[in-house]
């Protein structure tokens, strides 16, 4: 009987021990949301992923120096958990699914790039924990009925038209066009529906071809592109193939009135690497610093601009900032919720409909954000300027480009 | 002229200096592999190193790419020297499995200890000189990738010398055609290997102070010309610098014209199904012979 009571006894202190502990850890991770983000630190990506990654972490920074986010009367400190996909969408796949079931983050940020968010938008799925994604903007992400993805860029069909729209507003007005895309889902994807478009708005389309991800050649398409003379060339690729076609163009001199690239010309790199054989290459932006919004957290897009290269030390192009306005969109969405919990958080975010510094937020049934206009910007002196919108522009487009005899 | 032989023309002359782009990535690996019996996997972060050396001097000294390529070329010496020496000595004549993996890890320690301390951007070399270009007709060749070219085929010219004519050429010679019977002679083969592997480090950094001439470098550059000059190696034939010179124009003709005329995307295609077609009609290669070097 003596015995039966002790071990009674050991057992329910056992449990209540239990309990206790159980009882703590919550109340000391109370008020720390995990947030986890699978993004690419090496491979093809880890340029644009270390941009990304230091949009999240200055939103991150910026709402804990703040006090972190105020939900029902508490106050929560953010932590973004980061693991490096490698740019392989398989890998980011297994991360999510890791960051998921083993490190308990409440929330997602997105990885770079459409592939990688491809892969991880499922996985978010299935355990119901919403993903705010910043760099994946091809369509086929939200042609898939998810309800826990959301992307606060515009989507990839705008990237490349955008271009074309302002071309058309140059004069002499361009006739033909020319493309060269990479073989990857988010490069066709643009580049595709950017061929359609041209189609239907009498722009006749002399050249369309893809090439494998990260070639290190692209001297016998540009002599085909050579013979055609086309008015304009757009490239839908990554940075270093943007790099490697305006190195290329030079030395085969190649002139086009108006060399046009999805990415690119509005990273740091791109005019620092070429120096005046940049000059008048156009691109399409997500957002730029010089862009007239204004909003929560980050005030305007210039306080935003200031407060980014503060920390960093150079001026933020689009992929820093679309990563900071995924956080904020995914704070503004937890203190519309006034709670944390991953259902009600989703709803939030699906009926969001908030100006930021970034630009306007709304995402369709689909969780695109359609509500924001691409812009298209200019490399005039070394400068990134918006040339396009006339709206939102602050400088005039320099068209025809420059020849390359000119550009020294 | 009509248009299209302006084309075709144009593209024989594209695909000819990046042939000689290949050519320089691939004498270097061939040596190593025809000697040590080593497939260099870090051959291209060699490359890499070579490239950034090259950009450091051009955009902290105002240095002349060609003017420092030989600098660079002797500090890839030692480094490949160091590299051989310590590490990769301790696992030669071990299975080949063991230096496949060593080189494989440090291709990635290479890569990723570049990605760490110069970031991943995406630089380039621009010269005074970047834009010029000699137009015969209307065949325009780009002075930058003439020059490399032509520095290609004579780095390639002078190490062939080497293996020809210097008594340190014979002794590589002689131990990669019998190891055993060049140590009786008294030929010191670590010390060999140690050279010949560092020499292969110097030409691989010159490869990439050419390139980055003409391409835009990153950390991750590498991998490609790995994969290139391998496939140069199979096509020209192990162990020969002849071989590597024609299997680098081969390849790059191949695949400027596979790009032109299927498309770009079929260039690793056509590069490929080369190599898998040689090494079903001609395993040994154009020139190769296995276990043997000729200068």
């Amino acid at each position: 009987m003596k015995g039966n009571h002790r071990a009674l006894v050991s057992v329910l202190g056992t449990i209540g021990l239990l309990v206790g502990l159980a009882g703590i850890r919550p109340s000391a991770a109370a008020d720390v949301l995990a947030i986890g983000a699978p993004l690419a630190a090496t491979g093809a990506d880890a340029r644009e992923g270390a941009l990304s990654k230091q949009g999240y972490d200055l939103w991150a920074d910026t709402v804990n120096a703040k006090g972190g986010i105020p939900v029902g009367g508490k106050h929560y400190q953010v932590r973004i958990l980061y693991y490096d996909d490698q740019s392989k969408p398989q890998i980011s796949a297994e991360l999510t699914d890791k960051l998921i079931s083993q490190d308990h983050v409440d929330f997602l940020l997105g990885p770079y790039g459409s592939p990688t968010t491809f892969a991880d938008a499922p996985i978010a799925e299935r355990y119901r924990i919403p993903m705010v994604e910043a760099n994946g903007a091809a369509r086929k992400i939200f042609a898939q009925g998810y309800r826990y993805t959301f992307g606060v860029l515009s989507p990839a069909d705008e990237y490349a038209v955008s271009m074309l729209k302002a071309a058309l507003t140059f004069h002499p007005r361009p006739q033909t066009v020319a493309f060269l895309a990479a073989d990857d889902l988010f490069s066709l994807e643009v580049a595709s529906a950017a061929r359609d478009w041209a189609q239907h708005h009498g722009l006749e389309v002399v050249y369309f071809q893809k090439y494998p991800v990260g070639t290190t050649d692209l001297s016998a398409p540009l002599t085909s592109i050579k013979a055609l003379q086309p008015d304009l060339l757009i490239g839908s690729g990554h940075l270093q193939e943007s790099l490697l076609i305006m190195k290329e163009a030079q030395t085969l001199n190649l002139n086009t009135h108006f060399f046009g690239f999805t990415v690119g010309p509005t990273t740091p790199d791109f005019a620092k690497a070429l120096g005046p054989a940049a000059d008048g290459v156009f691109a399409s932006s997500q957002w730029t610093p010089d862009v007239k919004y204004q909003g929560p957290v980050f005030g305007s897009a210039q306080d935003y601009a200031k407060a980014f290269e503060q920390k960093y030390g150079f001026v933020p192009d689009y992929h820093a900032a679309e990563s900071t306005a995924a956080g904020v969109a995914l704070q503004l969405a937890i203190e519309k919720a006034g709670s944390v919990d991953p259902q009600k958080v989703r709803d939030a975010l699906a009926t969001l409909d908030v100006m930021t510094f970034y630009g306007p937020i709304h995402f369709t049934p689909q969780g695109i954000n359609t509500a924001k206009p691409m812009v298209t910007v200019q490399i005039q002196h070394g400068h990134v300027v918006t040339v396009w919108p006339p709206d939102v522009a602050s400088a005039r487009a320099i068209y025809p480009e420059p020849v390359w005899s000119a550009r020294r | 002229m009509g248009i299209g032989t302006q084309i075709v023309l144009q593209d024989a002359v594209n695909g000819l200096l990046l042939g000689g782009v290949y050519a320089a990535v691939a004498v270097g690996f061939s040596l190593v592999w025809g000697v040590l019996n080593v497939v260099n996997l870090a051959h291209g972060a060699l490359v890499m190193l070579g490239a950034y050396a090259t950009y450091w001097f051009a955009a902290s000294g105002h240095l002349d790419p060609l003017a420092t390529l030989p600098v660079v070329g002797y500090a890839l010496f030692l480094f490949g020297y160091g590299l051989q020496r310590f590490v990769i000595n301790r696992v030669i004549g071990t299975s080949f499995l063991v230096t496949f993996l060593l080189t494989f890890g440090l291709q990635l320690l290479i890569t990723n200890l570049a990605l760490a301390w110069w970031t991943a951007d995406v630089r380039s070399v621009t010269t005074a000189y970047s834009g010029w270009a000699l137009t015969v007709g209307a065949v325009v060749v780009p002075a930058v990738r003439l020059v490399g070219a032509g520095a290609a085929v004579l780095m390639a010219a002078a190490l062939a010398a080497i293996m020809r004519w210097t008594q340190f050429g014979m002794a590589v010679q002689a131990t990669a055609l019998d190891r055993e019977a060049a140590r009786l002679m008294g030929i010191p083969v670590a010390r060999i290997y140690a050279r010949t592997f560092a020499l292969a480090a110097a030409t691989a950094g010159m490869a990439g102070g050419l390139i980055s001439l003409s391409f835009p470098i990153f950390p991750a550059m590498g991998t490609g010309y790995t994969l290139v000059a391998f496939v140069v190696c199979v096509l020209g034939g192990l162990g020969s610098v002849a071989g590597a010179v024609v299997g680098g124009f081969l390849l790059g003709l191949a695949q400027t014209f596979a790009s032109a005329w299927v498309g770009p995307n079929y260039n690793n295609i056509v590069a490929f199904s080369a190599l898998i077609l040689m090494l079903v009609v001609r395993p040994a290669g154009l020139f190769g012979r296995a276990g043997h070097f000729r200068g």
